[in-house]
């Protein structure tokens, strides 16, 4: 016991990155299905979807860059996908510089598949420099937020902004963030203010801290993460990224939650038998380490 | 398929597999994959920036419109830039005056609102009741939990008077609460970056079939072979650890 607690203990690291990188390749290769339960605070952004007529003026702010796209970009799949199989006027645009050409592509990518008309059924109004300003700027005026879209166009001449000249006409926003701006930014200074409804879409690094929002009725809806994505996947329909990706993320669980046990277990054995001493171990001889 | 998506599948592999290999320790195909991504990235922005700031929000409002009060905005953005000039750079304390001054004013009535006065609100309204509900559920329950830790963690961060007796008590809860708060953010953050993995290595696997050219599978074995050589010639050339 003692010897093999000493060996684990002296374990090389990358050996760790190898059990993490076969608990991914496997279920990607050979998926195992694992069920998906859908949580109340992403069935919630669905159903306020759902509940929008045809028509309706949907904003979908992409606000993270590629470094977030595995987590954030299934969710924009899913959510565009669902709004423009409602009939949804679409709105997307960035705050963040580096992720426009991304969000476009998501935008129009998804759009083509539908058929929708540029202009006329979506545009993507691209990227506007002042984070949390631009919010301020389009509840005042979104033509001087937006004076042309990301292509060029006079944003005020779109058919797809018929009616539409400030956040107030919008009828739902969603923000798909990894930081700020994003989420907190789109509520502290648009929806408070203009009133419009807002629900979130966030990497899971930032999903604990906007749980007090979503108590509290601040934001109506939250798609936390890979989990989230998948959820919203399972709702539209889709077979998209992230469910692929949740067999992977479950299995990688295990495996991190099997190697704190087990380092916990002979943390706590340790004393009795004296292995915090062992060479290679973290309290074990300086000539070790 | 066309040829760019071909490159570029290519591109991405090989880059993923160069970020990856600092899984075995630092080399030079990380620090090339590193070095690459600052300065595409960099490179972009400044691109995006001068389309849509220079170009769409300043210069086309400016001559288009006539709206040459944009200037004045521009004016001040040029003034920060005489922090590089020491004689001068009194001049972006200007700038910089009128940026803490308008976030602020911008911020700190918004901010007090929502981040204080509604989350207060919403850690209270609950334990009242709220639209004939009783006063017993699990609603009310949950809001105890979460008035309990918020009191107590204001409690542990109250320096000014000794932490003994009950208020030693109250703040010992309080490191509770924190230490599931810290907990769960753990958690949500092995998530994310679980996810980062699976994504590289979704795309990894698709660049590695045979449409791609099997991409994934002929760089890893470059890099593997690379880094071989790397680590021959560093054992060569470098003397023996004592």
């Amino acid at each position: 016991m003692r010897e093999l607690a000493g060996k684990l203990l002296r374990m090389d690291r990358r050996v760790i990155f190898i059990l993490i990188a076969l608990a991914t390749l496997i279920p990607l290769l050979r998926p195992i299905g694992f069920p998906i339960r859908i949580s109340p605070e992403v069935k919630r952004v669905y159903d306020y979807i759902e509940s929008l007529p045809p028509g309706s003026v949907f904003l979908l702010s992409l606000d993270f860059d590629p470094a977030s796209k595995p987590e954030l970009y299934p969710m924009a799949v899913a959510l565009l996908n669902h709004a423009f199989k409602r009939d949804l006027r679409v709105i997307g645009m960035t705050l963040w510089v580096t992720g426009t050409g991304m969000a476009e592509k998501v935008v129009s990518g998804i759009a083509n598949e539908y058929g929708k008309r540029r202009g006329v059924d979506y545009t993507f109004l691209g990227y506007s420099p002042g984070g949390t300003n631009v919010i301020i700027n389009m509840g005042q005026d979104l033509a001087a937020a937006f004076p042309t879209d990301h292509y060029g166009e006079r944003t005020a001449d779109l058919p797809v902004m018929r009616g539409v000249t400030s956040l107030r006409q919008v009828n739902y926003v969603v923000s798909l963030a990894a930081g700020t701006p994003g989420v907190e930014s789109w509520y502290v200074y648009g929806k408070e203010k203009y009133g419009f409804e807002l629900g979130g879409g966030v990497t899971a690094v930032i999903a604990p801290g906007l749980y007090p929002f979503l108590d509290t009725g601040q934001i109506n809806g939250l798609i936390g993460g890979l989990r989230g994505a998948a959820e919203y996947e399972t709702l539209v329909g889709l077979k998209g990224k992230a469910v692929a990706g949740m067999d992977a993320q479950s299995a990688t669980h295990f495996v991190i939650i099997g190697l704190i046990v087990l380092c916990n277990l002979f943390y706590f054995l340790t004393p009795r038998i004296g292995l915090r001493t062992l060479p290679g171990t973290r309290s074990g001889s300086s000539e070790s380490r | 398929m066309a040829t760019s998506v071909l490159i570029g599948a290519w591109v991405a592999a090989g880059l993923t597999l160069c970020m990856f290999s600092f899984l075995y320790k630092d080399n030079p195909f990380f620090r090339f994959g590193e070095h690459l991504y600052v300065g595409i990235s960099m490179g972009y922005t400044i691109v995006r920036i001068y389309y849509d700031v220079m170009v769409k929000s300043l210069y086309a409002p400016v001559t288009q419109e006539g709206k040459w009060w944009f200037l004045i905005a521009a004016v001040l953005g040029l003034l920060v830039l005489t922090r590089f000039i020491p004689k001068i750079s009194w001049l972006s304390r200007i700038s910089f005056a009128v940026i803490v001054g308008f976030g602020s004013g911008v911020a700190i009535p918004r901010i007090i609102s929502s981040n204080i006065l509604q989350q207060v609100q919403g850690t209270l309204r609950p334990l009242l009741g709220n639209n004939g509900q009783s006063l017993f559920g699990m609603a009310q329950l949950n809001a105890l939990l979460i008035l309990t830790g918020v009191v107590t963690v204001l409690v542990y961060f109250f320096f000014s008077i000794e932490h003994k007796g009950p208020i030693r008590g109250m703040a010992r809860i309080g490191i509770y609460f924190l230490m599931i708060n810290f907990g769960a953010g753990f958690g949500y953050t092995v998530m994310a970056r679980m996810s980062l993995l699976i994504g590289r290595f979704d795309d990894l696997i698709l660049f590695g079939s045979r449409e791609y050219g099997y991409a994934s599978l002929v760089l890893l074995g470059m890099i593997s072979f690379g880094l071989f050589m790397w680590e021959r010639g560093r054992t060569r050339t470098e003397p023996p650890p004592d």
